[in-house]
């Protein structure tokens, strides 16, 4: 009887969405910490924390929309357009820092309700709808700036300025993995995304509004990406063209690797925020070690494509 | 490839591709074909043409096999295995799909397959089908064998004992006494539509009337319109013209969503694609369309209530799972498509579109199924049963509207018509006098 049980409890540990990407990490953290002693530094993990702070943002949207069984390819231009406009609207029209933010922040909300409408009003399939807003976002960033960077933003020192050993920013992200596991878990949009990823049609005809719940997911990530935008305005204290440029693999890897699966209905946010983890530490390991940086791209390659078999094994086939 | 092909209840064919290509696609795969880089389509055609003319399906090889009616795959499922040159064919439920007609052309190839030499698995919930064409008859029950005899040495009224395990008599599902109301909840006036897809049959002028607590079979060989008339009424195919009056008041519903607020739900014929998300567990399934109302501030979900409504249904529909959190990919079909009828009524609808509720699923659930749909007549809430079983239309309805090829044969009320006769109206020949 008790052995049962423990064996039941050890079934639902290792039987968690999160279980694998967890191990990972785990395994990952061990293994840099052998290899190089800086690694383990408060320093150093610091500096990871703050890294991983906008991609874990992007990831968590990103996951929003796999999840449903959509993709999006804007987070990294969504990113680089509100934080631009938010840098814009303080320094060179000298709103109030918490207006332009604001401003900032609605700018990335309507890239997504621009790409939640295309997909569902103007049925155009996520994949090519945000690859336009993609294209057309980063197109209107570069239009602006000209291909220069804004230097010298100030009033976002509350982001960076730390409390309880780590900087706010890192903290408000911890905070939006909480909600987001909530949304998700613990909420009738939560359970209406989960089911469109599932069997859309079903969802439907069991009388769910499933585009108002896509044009939602869309505009509440693209939300995220914009928080992910301040973030680097703060953390450079400059808006910076080529802001998260090539992030929406970023984030779309570490949905993968956080366990979500592309064709929806599957994985847990906390996975995705694992993945993103699992990211950057290894961009921050290859600096330790003071290797060639474009490894890094190699070695996640590798990373991401051992997590996929990974995670693929038990299904009999995949596309 | 041992020579074992199985024809499957769900089709397994490619539908993007065409009826040529989906019967020649197995044969590359032998290793005597003699094979080139390109294919030869005239070759292809003509081998497609000859498997087909055996199953007796004249059709356009050119055709993709998206874009034909369920029957038609079916055959060319059947014309496949054949061109496969299979030793041992097993048939899942094939005649489910298919009209009378169909049905009987079935048979022939079965027989002629025997004469051939070839053996022959055929997996049925239909007891006649299996004393027109088996020799020998093995019964399951719970995964587990009851019996195996020649067919000749038993009797169809022995058989359903042993698959029942209880008495023949509670088989048959009859239809409550309680006179349904005279008020129309729903008026349908001359109903014309736009097919949404090649294979779905415009209505052509369809009216009817649907009163409170009633059911209104609508009955029709494949290629009817059953379907789409119950999608039309959801805002899920496209009208053309014609009125629909919901509660007295003139409508026009654009979408499920719509149709579900208005108090309208429909149960889809296709439970795998259409009715459930097998990922998610049996409670999620059950209080989808619910999870709103029975959310804190219509937000954030209560887990226990959920709970409580999905095991209430539970046991109203005697659902086996080992729980309510079991997913419901883990199910039986029979228990699927209970899940899918508790979801359909969680939202208390008042009109209820059932499309072929019971199609593919064991004969004990098929008898609970049909239970409840008079029990929910009973308690007021007006049915539409979308039917290809005569006699589950005949049990339950109190009018029969017949259609054929997207037109209405006509409408007939409860004892006003008999088997024989519906069947006459269906193969198109004129009612007795």
């Amino acid at each position: 009887m008790e052995r049962t049980t423990i064996r039941n409890i050890a079934k639902r540990i290792t039987g968690a969405d999160e279980f694998k990407p967890l191990v990972a990490l785990i395994a990952l953290y061990l293994s840099s910490a052998v290899i190089s002693p800086y690694f383990l530094s408060v320093y150093n993990q610091k500096i990871l924390l703050l890294q991983a702070t906008p991609l874990v943002l992007l990831a968590l949207g990103e996951t929003m929309v796999i999840l449903m069984g959509s993709i999006d390819l804007s987070p990294g231009s969504t990113m680089a357009l509100a934080g631009l406009i938010a840098a814009l609207s303080s320094n060179y029209y000298g709103l109030d820092i918490r207006l332009s933010i604001l401003i900032g922040l609605l700018i990335g909300a309507l890239v997504g309700l621009i790409n939640g409408l295309a997909v569902t009003v103007a049925k155009i399939p996520s994949f090519v709808a945000t690859l336009a807003t993609m294209v057309g976002a980063r197109g209107i960033v570069l239009l602006i700036t000209g291909g220069e960077s804004i230097y010298g933003l100030r009033g976002y020192e509350w982001l960076t300025d730390e409390r309880f050993f780590v900087a706010n920013m890192v903290w408000i992200m911890v905070v939006f993995v909480i909600i987001t596991y909530v949304l998700l878990k613990y909420t009738s949009l939560g359970l209406k995304i989960y089911a469109i990823g599932g069997n859309e049609e079903a969802t439907r005809y069991s009388g769910i509004n499933v585009d108002r719940v896509k044009v939602v997911a869309f505009t509440l990530a693209g939300l995220y990406y914009s928080v992910a935008g301040i973030m680097m305005d703060a953390r450079l204290q400059a808006a910076y063209p080529w802001t998260g440029y090539g992030s929406e693999l970023d984030a779309i890897a570490s949905s993968v690797l956080g366990g979500i699966q592309l064709t929806g209905g599957i994985g847990s946010p906390i996975g995705s925020f694992i993945g993103a983890y699992i990211l950057t530490l290894i961009a921050n390991i290859m600096v330790l070690l003071g290797l060639n940086p474009y490894l890094q791209w190699v070695v996640k390659g590798f990373v991401l494509g051992a997590a996929a078999i990974a995670l693929s094994r038990g299904l009999r086939y995949v596309k | 490839m041992l020579g074992i092909t199985l024809i499957h209840q769900e089709r397994m064919l490619f539908p993007n591709l065409t009826v040529a290509e989906n019967i020649y696609l197995p044969l590359l795969a032998k290793k005597n074909m003699k094979k080139g880089i390109s294919i030869n389509k005239r070759m292809m055609e003509e081998v497609a043409r000859k498997y087909l003319g055996l199953v007796g399906l004249e059709i356009d090889t050119n055709a993709k096999v998206k874009d034909l009616g369920a029957g038609e795959q079916e055959l060319v499922q059947i014309a496949r295995a054949l061109a496969e040159e299979a030793k041992i064919i097993c048939f899942d439920e094939p005649t489910s799909p298919l009209s009378r007609r169909e049905a009987e052309r079935l048979f022939d190839v079965i027989r002629d397959l025997k004469k051939l030499g070839k053996a022959v698995v055929y997996i049925t919930h239909y007891i006649d089908e299996v004393f027109l064409i088996a020799d020998r008859v093995t019964v399951l029950r719970d995964g587990s064998k009851v019996v195996t005899k020649p067919t000749t040495e038993t009797t169809p009224e022995e058989i359903t004992r042993f698959m029942l395990g209880r008495s023949l008599e509670e088989f048959y599902v009859e239809r409550r006494e309680k006179k349904a109301g005279k008020t129309p909840v729903l008026i349908v006036k001359d109903l014309y539509t736009k097919p949404s897809t090649s294979t779905s049959v415009p209505l052509k002028g369809v009216s009817f009337e649907l009163n409170e607590g009633e059911i209104l079979g609508v009955v029709g060989l494949l290629g009817a319109g059953k379907t789409e008339l119950a999608k039309a009424l959801i805002g899920a195919e496209k009208i053309e013209r014609g009125e629909i009056y919901l509660y007295g008041r003139k409508t026009r519903i654009k979408n499920p969503a719509e149709a579900a607020k208005l108090g309208i739900v429909y149960l889809p014929e296709d439970r795998k694609n259409e009715g459930l998300v097998h990922l998610l567990s049996v409670r999620d399934n059950i209080i989808l369309p619910l999870v709103n109302r029975l959310s804190r501030g219509k937000i954030l979900r209560d887990r226990s209530i959920e709970e409580n409504v999905a095991k209430d249904w539970i046991i109203r529909l005697q659902i086996k799972t080992p729980s309510a959190e079991t997913r419901v990919i883990n199910l039986s079909g029979g228990n699927q498509q209970k899940v899918v009828v508790a979801r359909s009524l969680a939202r208390s609808p008042r009109i209820v579109i059932f499309d072929e509720p019971t199609v593919g699923i064991d004969v004990g659930a098929k008898v609970e199924i049909r239970r409840f749909i008079s029990e929910v007549a009973r308690s007021g809430v007006s049915v539409i049963l979308a039917t290809s079983d005569i006699d589950e239309a005949l049990s339950l309805s109190d009018r029969l509207l017949v259609l054929d090829k997207g037109r209405a044969l006509g409408i007939y009320t409860r004892g006003e018509i008999g088997r024989e006769d519906l069947i006459r109206i269906l193969s198109g020949e004129p009612r007795k006098a």
